[in-house]
């Protein structure tokens, strides 16, 4: 049993193992024959030392911007939810409202970052603000899609046995929702790594997005690269967990 | 149901939007710190109208050319991995890990490659774009029933008229999914490339109107970025509407 799922992680592993050892190796001759410039394209072994050097610098930064993104998606995830949850109870809130939230939809999150800004200072608020504004939308336009999901029949079952809106709401329409929710946390999910670090990169005293942006303005290829590197572990990291908890929740699939 | 989605339709959204900014804001005495009256916004929006329309065309430009070229190489690539098991297994995951990647700090980069031109604003576009529709164009091709290929072979149809005539078909409906994603990220991409530094562009004045902090001008960026965002979503809705009229099966 265990040895099975060993060999099937093993044979999905190798071939993506084979091509990054592949990718690595032709980058770092082409940049060792070609002699590129270190500002144009630092050679990955560089870019490990640099990320391993200046790890303290970096996991500082690093910290807060996780901390920033889960906060916002865990904050942007309840308020979709919720709504999703009081549309489907109150229509005439779900007539009044939908506009609005189709309105803000179309307008690409990262033009409220300004506004978040000034409202919200240049500190952590600003920026939970904006992931959890990003966040919001795609778990309440998901959520709202899954309800449809559930068949007519199925409901009046539920209601020919007595079951109220709320028990209807709690067995059968969230169950039958999930996997369309879970597939928004996922798009929230990367959405909200995004929102910050831009967030960061207009205004901030710390944070992964400040440091990219010092790197560039100051030409520091290096240090840009390696806050890449690492922030592109800590949400391959993140992804992973989302993609272990899909599997828990909607486990009939 | 069919109220709801009337009501939703982007055009009578804006107009209801509009209509409850006009009436509520002096009615509920909304600072103007958080949100000016309409008029104001408009009066603004009015004043530095030839600047808008500049940065407009320039951000339209740029998220459209990159979504262009990201398009055709993220179907092209789609397309490689239908065709190749190897380059699908060994290659793909990175495609799937990259898309959660916060690859937008890569923007950075490209702009020490490229410098502050608009093909540093395509460029990144381009690569937000090239990932979804990538992704999608190989779901779409793989969703291809075994057995319709077997019926068209035994039909003697080569692989070419596969390809076009039931492949493609079958696949666009989730291309096209992967294309909406896109074009949204391609704006994104458009914008912030050029916080990193331009002359224009609607990433420049929102820039600009952080710094000055005139909350006028960020409602009028966020209403403009809004209906850039709502055109180029619009007119992709309605070339699949038009041209992709079947569902999958």
């Amino acid at each position: 049993m265990v040895a099975s799922r060993l060999n099937a992680l093993l044979n999905a592993c190798l071939p993506v193992l084979f091509a990054a050892l592949v990718f690595g190796f032709a980058w770092e001759a082409a940049v060792a024959f070609g002699e590129v410039p270190q500002y144009v394209l630092p050679s990955p072994t560089g870019i490990i030392a640099a990320a391993v050097q200046r790890f303290p610098q970096l996991a500082d930064g690093l910290w807060l911007t996780t901390f920033e993104a889960l906060s916002g998606f865990a904050v942007g995830a309840a308020i979709g939810l919720a709504l999703a949850c009081l549309f489907l109870l109150m229509p005439p809130l779900e007539a009044l409202l939908l506009p609005l939230v189709v309105a803000l939809n179309t307008v690409p999150s990262i033009a409220f970052v300004p506004l978040a800004l000034l409202w919200f200072g240049m500190g952590p608020a600003s920026k939970i603000a904006i992931a959890a504004l990003a966040v919001s939308f795609a778990v309440l336009l998901a959520a709202l899609e899954g309800f449809t999901r559930t068949e007519d029949g199925q409901v009046n079952l539920l209601r020919s046995f007595g079951a109220g809106r709320l028990a209807i709401l709690w067995r059968l329409r969230l169950p039958a929702a999930m996997p369309s929710i879970v597939t928004g946390l996922r798009i929230g999910l990367a959405r909200s790594t995004i929102a910050v670090i831009v967030a960061e990169m207009l205004g901030a005293y710390k944070g992964i997005g400040q440091i990219v942006y010092r790197g560039t303005a100051e030409m520091d290829s290096l240090t840009v690269w390696a806050a890449i590197l690492l922030s592109s572990a800590v949400s391959l990291a993140l992804y992973g967990l989302l993609v272990q908890i899909d599997r828990r929740l909607v486990w009939w699939q | 149901m069919k109220r709801h989605l009337t009501l939703a339709h982007p055009a009578t959204a804006l107009l209801i939007v509009g209509l409850a900014w006009l009436v509520l804001v002096p009615l509920l005495g909304v600072p103007p710190r958080y949100l000016p009256p309409l008029g104001r916004v408009a009066a603004d929006a009015a004043a530095v109208w030839p600047e808008l329309l500049a940065s407009f065309l320039r951000t339209l430009a740029e998220a459209v050319l990159g979504f262009l070229a990201g398009a055709a190489l993220g179907i092209a690539c789609g397309m490689a991995f239908a065709g190749s098991r190897v380059l699908e297994r060994s290659v793909l995951p990175f495609f799937v890990a990259l898309q959660s990647v916060p690859v937008i700090a890569f923007g950075a980069v490209v702009v020490i490659w490229f410098g502050n031109s608009l093909l540093s604003k395509v460029v990144i576009a381009l690569y937000l774009s090239f990932f979804p529709v990538a992704v999608s164009t190989l779901r779409g091709l793989q969703a291809v029933d075994g057995n319709r290929v077997a019926l068209f072979r035994s039909f003697g149809a080569t692989r070419t008229q596969i390809f076009w005539r039931l492949a493609l078909p079958t696949a666009l409906p989730s291309i096209f999914t992967g294309l909406k994603l896109a074009v949204s990220l391609s704006l994104i991409g458009a914008i912030v490339g050029e916080w990193f530094g331009d002359t224009v562009g609607l990433g420049v004045m929102l820039l600009q109107a952080l710094y000055f902090e005139q909350v006028e001008r960020i409602w009028v960026l966020i209403v403009v970025c809004g209906l850039l965002g709502t055109l180029l979503y619009g007119l992709l809705a309605v070339i699949e509407r038009k041209y992709v009229w079947w569902r999958p099966a």
